[in-house]
């Protein structure tokens, strides 16, 4: 599962080649194109309307696509519809079923659609999403939690190669966005499928996510990968943001105002916070610097940009609810 | 042939497994054994078997316009109810193209209408045994199937247009509404030339029956059987075009 960083686009599972939607003139989707590769799990993010939902249907073949195409193990979904879809697993927006069958119905529908479906599968993959007591039940006796497993549970019973899930955690409370993430984790692992989720949820991609496809108004705007970018001033020449929480504010303004190795950017009284910037290896120098001016040092802080700033960054500030 | 046996088993368990699904089949029952001691007791020598009883309870000017209701209301959600509920999402992406998808809901609506047919059929001809007996003259048999046939025809043709409605607009309520619509309507005949090109006065095939007269001049059995047959391929035409363009947001 360990892959290069520069991977060639032929182990991908999910291949996007400029892919673009327009309806009624307006590009919804523009020249879309990025790569999933196996046992990746890919964040495709977005704020509303960036077209994460038209992207997601494209793939699974629900909405046309005006240009481009997708390739799904090397078939593609414009000419060879149903060589590839049957590696594809969805769950698009909310998981519906038939409210009024049970569970177990609902799955044996879907088994009568793809021959190769036994009823050994059935059950394995109810088990992998813990509902083996809830089978009988009628879905619409279903919680929402429950509801999205059973749509897992649907999405993995033909054995696809990749997962594409449009807002998996939409209106789960804490426990259940929690449960999900660890669902989606156990089956990259246990099953080795790659995932593609859709979210505007950055915090959740975070951590879910080993890399992140940011999209705005259809068009790509960058490809990140989780975690690399967050170790920034381990290189010690680099500028570090660091907050200092200290006794004496006003001396300790003097103290860093002298200091030409310090800039302060901004002061925060009520909390005695001063925040720096500064290269990370003078960090030591004005630790000295205040302790020989004998002001008393309670925290000292690096802040790190978390993805929410990037993101905003990237997408021009919009709102992302 | 086999996947597409599952898809329509599939379809006959969507509409079998609500709890709504008898209503039809206990509407006929009532009717049919009510109506059998109606005419018993009030109207003792107009019926004089079960044959009798079953002809009449399935003609088209009997129960049969009745039953070809019930199956434009039973059927109307098939295509908009899984548009409505949501579940057109996981539907078609299971590998089975949209166009096998619309058929095996067009042939369980077909089943459909086949089953209220027979089961008319069958506790009309069980409570007119029973109050009326089974004597029968020759040719009971034949008007039996005649008067059923018509009646699952006449069924057929507002399905079909109610199948349509439902696909064209994902709206149960206007597949319901425009079915039952053109069945009130189709009493009514304008007795112009051009309105015999039109659905409603051929879809009644019993007109026909021991040499009945038609509505308009110039209609014969083999016109209404060649104008249905058109209609029919145009309404299934524009729900297959529709549904397998179709962008599913």
């Amino acid at each position: 599962m360990n892959h290069p960083n520069n991977i060639q686009a032929e182990d991908a599972v999910l291949l996007l080649r400029g892919v673009s939607k327009k309806i009624g003139g307006k590009r919804i989707v523009d020249q879309l194109s990025f790569d999933v590769h196996e046992g990746e799990v890919v964040g495709l993010l977005g704020p509303n309307g960036a077209g994460k939902t038209t992207t997601i249907r494209m793939i699974a073949g629900l909405i046309q696509m005006t240009e481009g195409d997708v390739f799904v193990r090397g078939s593609s979904i414009r000419h060879e519809w149903k060589k590839a879809i049957r590696h594809v697993g969805a769950i698009i927006e909310n998981p519906e079923f038939y409210p009024y069958m049970t569970g177990y119905d609902n799955l044996k529908q879907y088994q009568r659609m793809n021959d190769w479906i036994s009823n050994d599968r059935i059950n394995e993959v109810v088990r992998l999403v813990g509902l083996e007591n809830a089978m009988k039940k009628k879905v619409k006796a279903y919680s929402l939690g429950m509801r999205q497993r059973l749509g897992i549970a649907q999405a993995l019973l033909h054995e696809p190669s990749v997962l594409i899930l449009d807002e998996p955690t939409n209106g789960l409370d804490p426990a259940g966005i929690r449960e999900m993430r660890d669902y989606l984790k156990t089956i990259a692992r246990e099953e080795g499928i790659s995932i593609l989720v859709s979210s505007h949820l950055l915090l959740e991609m975070e951590q879910l996510c080993s890399r992140v496809v940011v999209i705005q108004d259809g068009k790509l705007v960058t490809i990140r990968t989780i975690g690399e970018n967050g170790g920034s001033g381990q290189d010690e020449k680099d500028l570090v943001r660091v907050m200092f929480r200290v006794g004496h504010l006003e001396e300790a303004k003097k103290v860093f105002g002298n200091h030409e190795k310090a800039e302060i950017l901004k002061v925060e009284p009520e909390q005695n916070e001063l925040i720096l910037s500064l290269r990370y290896k003078d960090i030591p120098d004005l630790v000295t610097a205040l302790g020989s001016a004998q002001i008393p040092i309670y925290q000292i802080t690096e802040l790190k940009q978390s993805l929410e700033d990037e993101f905003l960054k990237w997408t021009g500030g919009n709102r992302i609810a | 042939m086999r996947s597409f046996n599952n898809l329509v088993i599939n379809e006959w368990l969507k509409m079998s497994k609500k709890r709504s699904f008898f209503i039809p089949y206990a509407i006929i029952a009532v009717v049919a054994v009510v109506l059998a001691w109606v005419l018993k007791r009030w109207a003792g020598d107009m019926v004089g078997s079960a044959f009798d009883y079953t002809t009449l309870m399935s003609s088209t000017s009997g129960f049969g316009q009745f039953t070809a209701m019930l199956a434009v209301i039973f059927t109307a959600g098939l295509v908009s109810g899984e548009h409505g509920q949501g579940t057109i999402k996981f539907l078609l992406i299971r590998g089975q193209s949209r166009g096998k998808v619309l058929a095996s809901k067009y042939v369980a609506a077909l089943l459909f209408a086949l089953t209220l047919i027979v089961w008319m059929n069958v506790v009309s001809f069980a409570s007119g045994a029973v109050l009326f007996g089974t004597e029968h003259s020759s040719g009971a048999w034949r008007d039996i199937l005649i008067a059923s046939g018509s009646s699952l025809v006449y069924s057929i043709v507002y399905m079909t247009l109610g199948f349509m409605m439902g696909v064209l607009t994902r709206s149960t309520g206007a597949a319901m509404g425009v079915g039952m619509a053109a069945i009130m309507l189709s009493g009514i005949t304008i007795p112009k030339s051009f309105y015999k090109y039109v659905l409603f006065p051929n879809a009644d095939l019993s007109i026909y029956i021991h040499g009945g007269h038609p509505p308009i001049e110039g209609m014969t059995l083999p016109f209404s059987i060649v104008i249905i047959a058109v209609y029919i391929v145009l309404f299934l035409g524009a729900s297959f075009v529709t549904f397998k363009k179709r962008d599913i947001a």
